[in-house]
């Protein structure tokens, strides 16, 4: 064999198994989003149809009237980005704490943190459900923003103790030589450096707090504060499932995470491979 | 100003100091959302406690266990819970390791790979639900349409017979979870050093000595963390059954998780849900210990 031959055949390999990947990766989106582009009548034609024969948006339109789905992509949005924000700011200062204050049982409180997330999510559903009743939370933002905070706050925890330790304590200290306070030299040295690692974290969170359904269906269970993976189940009917419609919806609700992770996929998969904790 | 050196505290405190204030948000979350609902959780167990009527609070002692361990629909949801977690975990683990395989080939450009396997980690379990319920569909879906254009004569009713919804259902949760598997190896695959490789080579291993003596054991710290957290999740398996078959036919494909919701949400009984939830904890506890005592075993 030549060498020519070799790298030609090495190259249709490295094709074939790029292909595969990329195939078992998009083949569901693709699939819903040709079933949203046909009508009813082409949808129960058989044998069924592949690449829809008369493309229509009338699935998209009939996706935003059925259901109120501005409505619940607003609330997904409020849902995802409060939770985001707030469990920053309070992964952020325990992480800061972990990393670089000179704590006795630094290890032993990482690990307190990060053992929440083995508690099963759903056994905890009922008192959580129970408090929010109780103090009349039930069908608010946040009945959802505060679990997700908790949800998100080992992942976030992990990511950020492992940026704060990546930054020279050197650059803290000639900060507070320079006269910084303490605090001074946190929010003008280390904060804008771990920006990154801020950042990735933000990602997780968002992406966890957007995909989350046991909770949103049990807490937030009216029409007008339903998140996107609830409202969307209830397109279906008690007989019928108006698929074309569902999957319209559903292709608007997969777009923003989906632009999300393909804009910021390199932090994604740092994130995620350094802490991440999701299946 | 009234009072100086309290505010010259506050702006330069003490390393202790600093550590409590900069520690209490995150435990006060944790007590209030996971440390008090667990204490409440087990307390409710012991309790006839139902929200819909007006029957009141009564002590039950361990009357709830009692009715749990005699329940069949505990012992289905138990059963269905453990086979999904025995089928998909390792299901998972071998697709994942076949698709971080393919992604760890040196291709020039690394985009389109990375985000096949980043779009069905980020997909809600919800949504892949959906999505397989209408690959599933039995007149219509795309599966039992490749089927007929193999040459298979009858459709195969997929969510609509209890054995196949609960295939396509571990298939389902295969496919959504073993990206994520691939990505946390992936990351695994590429810190082995590529000397190895060569040396084997050297000596005269093939490809397949090479996966099983290198690749695996370098492998293995990766294949534990995947393992556990896919376990856990798997445990709680809740978004797809339900999207797809609200744990129909019958209750074939009910997990622990939707029977927990269904007693509590549903029926609003939840003295009986929590002891439920009580004993899927005390599942989860088994399992978390089975791998922390190997974790232990091979450090």
């Amino acid at each position: 064999m030549t060498r020519m031959d070799r790298t030609l055949q090495g190259r249709n390999l490295r094709l074939i198994a790029a292909a595969i990947v990329v195939l078992n990766g998009f083949f569901p989106a693709v699939w819903i989003l040709l079933t949203s582009l046909k009508t009813e009548t082409e949808l129960v034609s058989k044998p069924i149809t592949y690449w829809p024969h008369n493309p229509t948006l009338q699935n998209y339109v009939q996706a935003f009237t059925d259901q109120p789905l501005l409505r619940y992509l607003g609330n997904s949005l409020a849902v995802a980005v409060m939770a985001t924000v707030l469990s920053l700011l309070v992964a952020a200062l325990a992480a800061y704490a972990i990393a670089r204050l000179n704590l006795k049982r630094r290890q032993l409180i990482l690990t307190c943190i990060v053992a929440s997330s083995m508690f099963p999510l759903v056994t905890l559903l009922v008192p959580i459900f129970e408090t929010m009743r109780a103090f009349g939370l039930l069908n608010t933002y946040t009945a959802l923003v505060l679990p997700y905070v908790v949800l998100n706050l080992p992942v976030c925890t992990l990511v950020l103790v492992s940026f704060f330790q990546s930054i020279p304590k050197d650059l803290e200290n000639a900060a507070m030589i320079d006269g910084c306070t303490r605090l001074g030299a946190l929010w003008r040295v280390v904060v804008p450096l771990a920006a990154p690692g801020v950042f990735t974290a933000g990602i997780l969170a968002f992406v966890n707090a957007w995909d989350e359904f046991l909770l949103a269906l049990s807490l937030n269970s009216s029409a007008s504060m339903r998140t996107l993976p609830v409202g969307i189940t209830l397109y279906q009917g008690e007989f019928t499932f108006p698929w074309p419609i569902i999957s319209a919806a559903l292709i608007v609700a997969i777009v923003p995470i989906a632009v999300l992770i393909a804009v910021f996929q390199e932090r994604v998969v740092g994130g995620l491979t350094q802490g991440g904790l999701k299946g | 100003m009234a009072a100086p050196t309290a505010l010259d505290r506050l702006r330069d405190p003490s390393e202790k100091t600093l550590g409590v204030m900069l520690l209490a948000p995150a435990f006060l979350l944790l007590l209030l959302i996971v440390v008090y609902p667990i204490g409440k959780l087990i307390w409710n167990s012991f309790f006839d406690l139902r929200l819909s009527g007006g029957s009141g609070v009564k002590f039950a002692g361990f009357e709830n266990y009692a009715l749990v361990l005699k329940d069949p629909d505990f012992w289905n949801a138990t059963k269905n819970t453990v086979l999904i977690t025995l089928i998909t975990v390792p299901g998972a683990l071998v697709v994942g390791l076949g698709l971080a395989t393919l992604a760890n080939l040196p291709f020039r450009r690394k985009w389109p790979v990375r985000l096949a396997l980043l779009l069905p980690w980020a997909l809600p379990l919800a949504f892949a639900g959906l999505i397989f319920a209408w690959f599933f569909h039995t007149e219509y879906g795309v599966v039992n349409d490749v089927m007929r254009r193999l040459g298979a004569a009858e459709p195969t009713m997929w969510l609509l017979r209890p054995g196949w919804a609960f295939t396509a259902i571990c298939m389902t949760i295969i496919w959504k979870t073993s990206s994520f598997m691939a990505l946390i190896l992936l990351a695994g695959l590429q810190m082995i050093p590529r000397s190895l490789y060569e040396a084997a080579e050297v000596d005269g291993a093939n490809k397949w000595q090479q996966f099983w003596q290198i690749t695996i054991p370098m492998l293995m710290p990766s294949i534990i963390v995947a393992l556990i957290f896919r376990s856990i999740t798997a445990l709680q398996t809740f978004d797809i059954p339900y999207t797809m078959t609200k744990g129909g036919p019958g209750n074939s494909t009910e997990t622990l998780a939707m029977l927990i919701h269904k007693t509590t949400i549903d029926y609003l009984d939840v003295g009986y849900g929590s002891t439920l939830a009580v004993c899927m904890f005390l599942l989860s506890l088994v399992v978390t210990g089975f791998y922390i005592n190997r974790i232990g075993r091979n450090a």
